[in-house]
């Protein structure tokens, strides 16, 4: 099997797990936002997680990791969330005080799960220094102490 | 809810087009358009394979049966575990004759071990029934669920050409590998769909109370209706209690086998790259998540149902009360139920033309067809079918549901010739055929088709649909296997069967199975049947009582759930252990090493290695050719 194939054959998975899974989440989250409250928001973050740890599981069985696009797709997703986290909860004073608890929350496990993975994957040095913004301000690229 | 529905629909649709882009581009050879170079993804059979078992149930019409039936009917979920004990018998077989023989669809491989034609055809007759009557019938279904849901807003005459037409963008662009990446991630998504669903219907629905009522026309909802039932069979002959007594179940679970037995499932088959995910489809995803999320939440949705007033559509008041769980909620609903009408359209349309252009036209009518003239005649067979499933399926709804009813009890008929191929060297030609012609004769006579033909031409027959609620499937099988057997008996040696053994040869030297010792044999072998006895056979009357009044108890215990379905969670349990046992202890679905040898199953001289074109065919061409 050539290369552009097996790329293709993950991409499909990745697309599969996520649609799934994803579809799930969102009818969660229309449902957490509606009558279903706490447990559903916990739901529909879950399975978010769980399409994130069935991303990781085939990029270990195609030996590969997250691609730039994913990495791209995945902050802009995540930021977006965040943004209109902060929106509702300014402008939407029921929703601050129903639903601000259980999206913080949320937001926290899957920034705690993406750490946890990276921990995991590349260990803590490389982690830390990915996210050493100061290092990257030293002359020479920070190499020099 | 019309505006939701088409927003998810389309972008399932935009879905399905990217990802047959996407896979248009990555194609090498226009050749791999048909057959996806034989490496379709292992996790794509997994998904797939699911997928369309789930959708040759019909989610739909499986819903409508438990409403209407109650727990008689639920009963059939356990069938899924049966269907999987098929493909264990099967699948890894089939694959690998195909390997060692270089064979790429099920009609050349047994048409060739067999040296008959007449097998081939039967093969692409039955093809025909998934591809067109089965596939119309499924896309008359979504148009009118899509009608129903919307309030009328979409007329089903809409909704059946726009989803033929994208279907149809899909596999003509993507070929058989973007068929498959798309029906996966819809077997995906419709088994998730379905395990979500139980979540939701056990927090927002009422549960198993509807059990507790007792329906006016005297069936019984939570038992089953006694072993068998001596009556004329449907429309003739109303059975007291239900249809669905424990023959009736046995013999339409068997009927279900005739979805891995079929030409396109086949195919998928064939068309894996590796021998991995055959197990893991069998075990896990169809006789354990498949049949255990349909055993429990088809219950619930059922009684949902069932309340709905008469004259209204069935499925309205259940997703009235599902709304008050999120606007979503009814969307998902619906979308589970679709997209695995579309898994059956687009499965069984691909599946088609792939075979049709390989088996016929390459085959027969234009032998000297390059690859990208085979890519134009695949996509000209697709476009020819979706047609026809069309016009079929917005003019002719009620005679496709009729010839679509014939569909899996031929389909089952193949099974001795399956057992030929894989296991049992001694089956002949002779058998199978004179198998064959029995099993097809008592199908059709017991199916509306040959019912409504006989009766509208000649005199009424004294017998209606599944007679002694015994399934179509089960009448023929059992001729169908004790002609064969007999003929066989007769016919078993002679020149045939040494072409025959050299492929059973290989199988032996090299792809044992490890069923064991005798005794582990025999105790497996009895461990299945006696399940199957159990389960889905005379042995499940017991379950109406086993756990409510216990045998010699003499006493009644309060359970909260029918005994019935406790009987069903139970057996279900077992069958998942039974299908792990096969599959992955005794290997029957694992393939340690790829086939190294190769084996030419017709001998030279021999008329089906000649490959000429008939006669008829010949002059046909040569007249339009020659204008």
């Amino acid at each position: 099997m050539d290369r552009s194939t097996r790329s293709l054959d993950r991409h499909a998975l990745v697309m599969a797990i996520w649609l799934a899974f994803g579809f799930v989440g969102l009818v969660l989250f229309d449902r957490g936002l509606g009558a279903g409250g706490v447990p559903a928001i916990a739901a529909a973050f879950g399975m978010v997680l769980a399409a994130f740890a069935g991303h990781i599981v085939v990029n270990a069985a195609y030996g590969t990791t997250f691609t730039r696009g994913e990495l791209a797709l995945g902050l802009v997703l995540y930021a977006t969330g965040l943004v209109a986290l902060g929106v509702a909860t300014l402008f939407s004073p029921d929703f601050a005080t129903r639903h601000f608890l259980a999206f913080s929350l949320g937001f926290l496990a899957v920034f705690a799960g993406v750490i946890f993975y990276m921990v995991t994957h590349f260990g803590v040095r490389r982690v830390f220094t990915a996210f050493d913004a100061i290092r990257d301000f030293r002359p020479h690229g920070g190499d020099t102490p | 809810m019309t505006t939701l529905i088409v927003t998810v629909l389309g972008f399932f649709f935009a879905y399905g087009i990217y990802i047959a882009a996407r896979s248009a581009r990555a194609e090498g050879r226009p050749e791999t358009f048909l057959d996806a170079g034989l490496e379709v993804p292992p996790w794509g059979y997994i998904f797939a394979g699911t997928g369309v078992v789930l959708a040759g149930l019909n989610l739909n019409d499986h819903f409508l049966l438990v409403a209407r039936y109650g727990l008689q009917a639920g009963h059939l979920a356990v069938g899924l575990v049966l269907v999987a004990l098929c493909g264990a018998l099967v699948q890894k077989r089939l694959w690998l004759a195909a390997r060692i023989t270089r064979l790429r669809t099920l009609g050349e491989l047994v048409g060739e071990y067999f040296g008959s034609v007449a097998i081939r055809i039967y093969l692409l007759f039955v093809l025909f029934l998934f591809s067109v009557p089965l596939a119309a019938y499924c896309l008359a279904e979504t148009g009118v669920l899509v009608s129903a849901a919307s309030g009328g807003d979409i007329p089903a005459s809409l909704a059946i050409w726009v989803t033929a037409f994208f279907l149809f963008l899909g596999s003509v662009i993507g070929g058989w590998r973007g068929v498959i990446y798309g029906v996966a991630a819809q077997g995906f998504l419709a088994l998730t769909l379905l395990v979500f669903m139980g979540g939701v219907t056990a927090t927002t629905l009422d549960g198993l109370a509807f059990l507790s009522q007792s329906p006016a026309d005297g069936t019984l909802w939570d038992r089953v209706p006694g072993v068998a039932q001596f009556t004329d069979g449907i429309g003739k002959e109303t059975p007291a209690g239900g249809v669905w007594t424990t023959v009736a179940i046995l013999t339409f679970a068997l009927a279900l086998g005739g979805l891995v037995l079929s030409p396109g499932f086949a195919f998928l088959g064939i068309t894996t790259s590796t021998r991995k995910g055959f197990a893991f489809m069998q075990v896990w995803m169809t006789a354990g998540l498949a049949a255990g999320a349909l055993l429990l939440v088809s219950p619930v949705i059922g009684a949902e149902i069932a309340a709905a007033p008469d004259g209204s559509s069935p499925f309205a008041p259940l997703l009235s009360r599902l709304a008050s769980a999120g606007q979503l909620v009814p969307v998902a609903f619906l979308l589970m139920l679709v997209i695995s009408l579309q898994i059956a359209v687009a499965f069984y349309v691909a599946s088609g033309a792939s075979i049709a252009t390989s088996e016929l036209v390459t085959r027969y009518m234009l032998p000297e067809l390059s690859g990208s003239q085979e890519k134009l005649a695949a996509r000209v067979a697709l476009a020819s079918i979706y047609l026809c499933i069309a016009m079929a399926a917005t003019f002719a709804p009620l005679g496709a549901a009729v010839f679509s009813s014939l569909a899996l009890s031929l389909s089952v008929q193949l099974l001795p010739a399956y057992l030929g191929l894989c296991w049992l060297p001694w089956i002949s030609r002779s058998g199978v055929l004179a198998g064959l012609v029995l099993g097809i004769i008592l199908v059709v006579f017991m199916e509306p088709p040959g019912l409504i033909a006989f009766e509208g031409l000649f005199i009424e027959l004294p017998w209606g649909r599944w007679p002694l609620t015994i399934h179509s499937a089960g009448w023929g099988l059992a001729f169908n296997l004790a002609a064969c057997l007999l003929v066989s008996f007769f016919t078993r040696s002679g020149a045939e069967r040494e072409r025959r053994q050299r492929l059973h040869d290989e199988f032996a030297a090299n792809y044992r199975a490890e069923i064991g010792g005798r005794a582990a044999s025999g105790a497996m072998w009895s461990l299945t049947l006696t399940w199957a006895f159990l389960a889905l056979g005379p042995g499940a009357i017991l379950g109406n009582t086993f756990f409510s009044q216990p045998i010699l108890a003499g006493t009644t215990v309060t359970l909260g759930v029918p005994s019935l379905l406790v009987w069903q969670v139970m057996f279900w349990f077992l069958g998942v252990f039974i299908v792990w046992w096969l599959a992955y202890r005794a290997r029957m679905s694992i393939v340690d090493a790829a086939p190294r040898h190769t084996i030419v199953l017709a001998p030279r001289g021999n008329r089906l290695e000649r490959q000429p074109t008939p006669a008829w065919i010949s002059r046909l061409l040569g007249r339009l050719a020659e204008r």
